[in-house]
């Protein structure tokens, strides 16, 4: 690897091909005494057979400063890609340069000894993560500041519980101040507040120009964190280019794959490179009309990620119209993150008539007095549709969200709603109204 | 075998920081703390005066402290050795989540057990006192034999380590090899009862035996070491230390896949 940091790109990776041998993936040890009976049976394996191919021939240039999220189905080999961009492994042909100080977060906590101290393995983990001393001693207590972990930085790390042992391990691991920030989906750590933290400390990353890559399953994170978003099917980059478009066709293929009862087996191990089926371009005329954005705000229009139970919400779809439209229909879906439809409408049911008149831009927007949601993550999807339902155009542009609730309430809505308790001499004092 | 020592200079931070987590993790959560160093050999100590000086009489002055002086050097060659099979098979958490110089683990062993060996040293050297056997100015060849044990030392620990990756039993072979090793090394006896005939092959053709006579040459003779075996065990060890070093550099790339 090439250290230089003239380069306007942080990450230049040609060509790579990744083959492990298959007994490693099996986890199969060879031992001097296996490798003496085969010797003796004459068997030798062929090589080619036992190989497995985990990189394909990738190719992606990450620009500096550019936060780029990878994203594909489990084994398609994202993390393999960022061991070898880290330096784990080495490539078997195909060249990775790197201008910059790489620092990678695959997993936390690398090298922590139980019985020592925090603030001794912050050292310890700290040299391994690439820092020298003299660099830790000076930033040890804002290490121990942002773990939050007051006087239990000086006990033995077998006493804490797993929350703060990840606090411990990414505040070390964000400190490490390198140019190019690799990371395996570790962003969910610890409580609510400290996820704000971790975030807000990711967000101070992005501003300060540092190159990051992240591999993520949570779409929701591509789309509102990343530059660019890098689509990798078996073993190749599929797509690479805005998130937004990336996630479309993403989505749109593992649905294909449902939809033709594909087998999701490990891609490097299926007959014929086991790809995500190809998407055929939409084989429809010119669209009369398009969706450009989706976007979800609060009432007084700015955008939001995360509300409150009682808040109310607006959302904002932008359309393009290439020609007069009649009988317009928009329709919304608000999905649950474990897939529950919470709530589906449309114009149509709702007997609102729309009619595109001319070309041109316009806005619809859904307005929400009270989103009465129960905590947890949600996203909304919507759909154009035309004239007896022919659709114009799905929009799988979904905005993600959080709801976010004071009241340990469950299920999938609060209706509006407060408690009277009365005879028997009872009383309940103050009255509690919820939602009301 | 200079990059490798380079790189090893260059992440001596890192080294230094595993090396006293080592020591510290030993001593912390016992009473006696360091003494337990010091009790291992003194116990083999012990057995080895009972058995010689007690049942099988040998005509050895200050027994005890004879056996000390080779006892003590072979407890840090060989704890290295067997620890250093399995420094880079064992740490499958370091080598496969972060970028980290696999030669600074088996590196780690050799220090930390050659640290344990110094720090035993001034115990020796009190117990010759005690049976009148003072240090001469001749320990100013110490260091070379130092050097010359642990050039050999960081030879076979370099090989075994990274062939125990792909050999899984070799640690096992490694402990069982130990012990035949231990005898054929005259740690409990002098080299001189070794029938002449063996003597090249014992004595030579073992870098054990060559750095045990050193050591009670200094110590327990009070003279010099020879120089010609030592000479010839500097240069076979410093030819295997290069082939070691490029073994292991060769198989460093595999290291993260087959740990």
């Amino acid at each position: 690897m090439t250290i230089a940091i003239a380069s306007p790109d942080a990450i230049v990776i040609r060509n790579v091909v990744k083959r492990f041998k298959k007994n490693t993936i099996r986890r199969e040890y060879t031992t001097l005494k296996s490798e003496i009976v085969r010797w003796l049976r004459g068997k030798r394996d062929a090589d080619g057979k036992s190989m497995i191919e985990a990189l394909r021939g990738v190719d992606l240039v990450v620009p500096r400063g550019k936060t780029v999220g990878v994203i594909g189905r489990n084994g398609s080999g994202k993390s393999t890609l960022l061991k070898l961009i880290t330096g784990i492994y080495s490539p078997t042909s195909g060249t990775i340069d790197i201008h910059g100080r790489i620092s990678a977060l695959l997993d936390l906590g690398a090298g922590f000894h139980p019985d020592f101290s925090g603030r001794e393995n912050i050292l310890i983990n700290g040299i391994i993560l690439g820092m020298s001393r003299t660099e830790i001693r000076d930033r040890m207590d804002e290490i121990i500041a942002f773990s939050e972990l007051g006087e239990f930085i000086d006990e033995p790390v077998r006493t804490y519980s797993s929350g703060m042992y990840m606090r411990l391990a990414f505040s070390v691991a964000t400190h490490v101040d390198p140019d190019i920030l690799i990371i395996d989906e570790i962003l969910a750590v610890g409580d609510e507040h400290f996820g704000k933290k971790s975030l807000a400390k990711m967000t101070e990353f992005k501003r300060a120009g540092k190159t990051i890559v992240i591999v993520t399953h949570d779409l929701g994170t591509l789309e509102r964190w990343c530059d660019l978003g890098a689509w990798i099917d078996a073993g190749r980059i599929r797509e690479f280019g805005p998130p937004a478009e990336v996630i479309r066709s993403y989505r749109r293929a593992v649905a294909l794959a449902e939809q033709q009862g594909m087998v999701m087996d490990a891609p490097a191990l299926a007959p014929g490179g086991g790809a995500l089926p190809s998407l055929v371009p939409p084989a429809r005329p010119a669209l009369s009309l398009g969706l450009d954005s989706v976007l979800l705000t609060r009432r007084d229009g700015t955008a939001v990620e995360s509300v409150d139970t009682e808040d109310g919400l607006e959302l904002r779809v932008a359309f393009t119209a290439r020609e007069a439209v009649a009988d317009l229909g928009f329709g919304v879906e608000l999905k649950r993150a474990d897939g529950t439809v919470a709530y589906r409408t449309n114009t149509f049911v709702e007997g609102v008539p729309l009619n595109v008149e001319a070309a041109g831009s316009g806005t619809v927007r859904l307005l929400i007095d009270r989103l009465g949601l129960t905590a947890g993550a949600y996203s909304f999807s919507v759909t154009v549709c035309g004239k007896e339902g022919r659709k114009l155009e799905t929009s799988e542009s979904t905005c993600s969200f959080q709801v976010r609730s004071g009241v340990a309430d469950e299920g999938v809505t609060r209706p509006p709603h407060r408690w009277v308790v009365e005879g028997a001499g009872a009383r309940v004092s103050p009255v509690r109204t919820v939602g009301a | 075998m200079i990059r490798n020592l380079r790189e090893l200079y260059q992440y001596r931070g890192l080294l230094l920081s595993l090396t006293q987590r080592e020591l510290k993790a030993r001593y912390r959560n016992s009473v006696l703390g360091f003494l337990w160093t010091f009790l291992n050999p003194t116990l083999q100590m012990v057995v080895y005066s009972l058995l010689f000086t007690v049942y099988m009489r040998q005509k050895i002055e200050s027994y005890t402290y004879f056996v000390f002086v080779g006892l003590l050097p072979w407890i840090w060659f060989s704890t290295s050795l067997l620890a250093g099979a399995s420094s880079i098979s064992d740490r499958r958490d370091l080598l496969t989540k972060v970028r980290f110089p696999a030669q600074v683990l088996p590196a780690t062993i050799i220090a930390t057990n050659l640290i344990n060996y110094l720090l035993s040293l001034p115990l020796m050297v009190l117990l010759g006192v005690f049976q009148g056997r003072y240090p001469t100015w001749h320990i100013v060849a110490f260091p070379v034999v130092l050097l010359t044990q642990l050039c050999v030392t960081m030879a076979l620990v370099y090989l075994v380590s990274a062939l125990n990756v792909t050999f899984r039993d070799l640690q096992q072979i490694i402990g069982n090899l130990l012990t035949m090793w231990f005898f054929v090394t005259p740690v409990f006896y002098m080299a001189n009862t070794i029938p002449p005939e063996f003597h090249t092959l014992l004595v030579l053709g073992n870098p054990m035996a060559v750095m045990t006579t050193s050591y009670q040459a200094i110590f327990y003779e009070h003279r010099l070491p020879d120089p010609g075996p030592l000479a010839l065990w500097m240069a076979i060890s410093l030819v295997l230390l290069w082939v070691a070093t490029n073994i292991f550099e060769r198989r460093r790339e595999e290291f993260a896949e087959f740990v």
